[in-house]
């Protein structure tokens, strides 16, 4: 029994790629050394070339060179709006563009010959208290004719309204209707701007960093009024906040001075 | 006159119907662009770049008799599919003469708004 268990786990081992170099070296030792194995793989054999580059995706450099020289265009065509263009990830476009231009510059990537992004596939929110305007509004296009994507950046704050993309892509008007309910930033000329993903009677937009983990209140099922009720939020005891970072460093190869995170095009502004 | 006659049955694309004469409604559309162009500063980055590729087509479809030839020599899908795009253009066309994008940036972003990872 315990032998058959143990050939079972040998033959594990063997279907582990990072064994396999350990495995030769043991294998004519009894079977027993199979537990040695596991402790043997971490340890970097003598005579193995490192291998320095880091597992990380390759780019190509020729879709980069079109995208940048895209980028580029898009900034000579609007220089009126586009603020910024980079490429993020190696090989993502991104448009980030002043908020007066949104409908602009989603128009012209729509219907231009040479742009043709007639597909809106995201519109996604972000918050970062620490900024003026805390809250960017992302645009994720798709062009199936050139088989392409573009993100469009822009920026905003709770008070400030944005220009609804509803009366250029009409895929919009969902997507809006989440970024007004999670964040609250408002759309102009939205047809219907109302919450989409919280329940009714809900207060708050729950993506904003300021928004409590626990949210404000409670709902639960009362036997005596025979009906669910809301009642404001009462914790047991203070709210703990754990400290989950480790004190070492996760990731010493993306360090962003190693492989920044975006990369400027750069663009020609005029005065 | 060849006795050339452009049949089709169906372009394959929901909702696109085939068109009756296309060299008609292309070059109808290309002319409608030129004209709204020429209303733009001439040299403005858009007005000059899609000049350059409106008169390439319509020198192809002025000079081509046959649609499929067309269709080979743009090399942008079908004829059905360049009059939706000129359609666009034209659309775009219009409106770029009230949005009027070739004149400065209209707001610099405020400083650290596009750091990321973002400054404390």
């Amino acid at each position: 029994m315990a032998y058959s268990l143990m050939r079972q786990m040998a033959r594990n081992f063997k279907q582990l790629p990072n064994c396999a170099r350990a495995l030769e070296k043991n294998c004519s030792k009894p079977l027993v050394n199979a537990f040695n194995v596991r402790f043997e793989t971490t340890t970097v054999a003598s005579g193995v070339t490192e291998n320095k580059t880091p597992t990380i995706r390759k780019v190509n450099t020729e879709v980069r060179e079109q995208l940048a020289g895209f980028g580029k265009y898009v900034a000579e065509c609007l220089p009126k709006y586009v603020q910024k263009v980079q490429l993020a990830a190696g090989d993502e476009l991104e448009v980030l563009i002043a908020p007066e231009g949104v409908i602009p510059v989603l128009q012209f990537l729509k219907d231009h010959h040479t742009a043709q992004f007639v597909n809106l596939v995201d519109i996604a929110g972000m918050d970062v208290p620490s900024r003026l305007f805390r809250f960017e509004v992302i645009y994720n296009l798709l062009s199936l004719r050139y088989n392409s994507r573009i993100r469009v950046k822009t920026y905003t704050d709770e008070l400030t309204p944005i220009e609804s993309a509803n009366s250029v892509f009409k895929a919009a008007n969902w997507y809006e209707r989440e970024i007004w309910d999670m964040y609250g930033v408002y759309f102009v000329n939205h047809p219907d701007l109302r919450r989409i993903l919280t329940d009714y009677g809900f207060e708050g937009h729950p993506f904003r960093k300021d928004f409590p983990l626990t949210g404000y209140v409670e709902v639960r099922y009362d036997d005596e009024k025979k009906r669910v009720v809301v009642e404001p939020l009462e914790l047991a005891q203070e709210f703990r906040k754990f400290e989950l970072e480790a004190p070492w460093e996760q990731f010493p190869n993306f360090r962003t001075d190693k492989y920044p995170v975006v990369e400027e095009v750069p663009i020609d502004k005029k005065s | 006159m060849s006795s050339y006659k452009y049949l089709k049955q169906t372009t394959n694309l929901t909702g696109l119907k085939v068109a009756i004469n296309p060299h008609y409604s292309l070059k109808l559309l290309y002319g409608k662009i030129l004209k709204t162009l020429d209303k733009m500063p001439p040299n403005a980055a858009y007005p000059k770049y899609t000049r350059e590729i409106i008169e390439k087509r319509h020198a192809i479809v002025q000079s081509t008799e046959r649609v499929e030839d067309i269709e080979a020599k743009i090399g942008c899908g079908q004829a059905e599919e360049l009059i939706v795009q000129a359609e666009n253009e034209l659309h775009l066309a219009r409106n770029m003469l009230a949005w009027r994008p070739w004149e400065p940036l209209l707001s610099e972003p405020p400083p650290n708004q596009w750091t990321w990872p973002p400054t404390k």
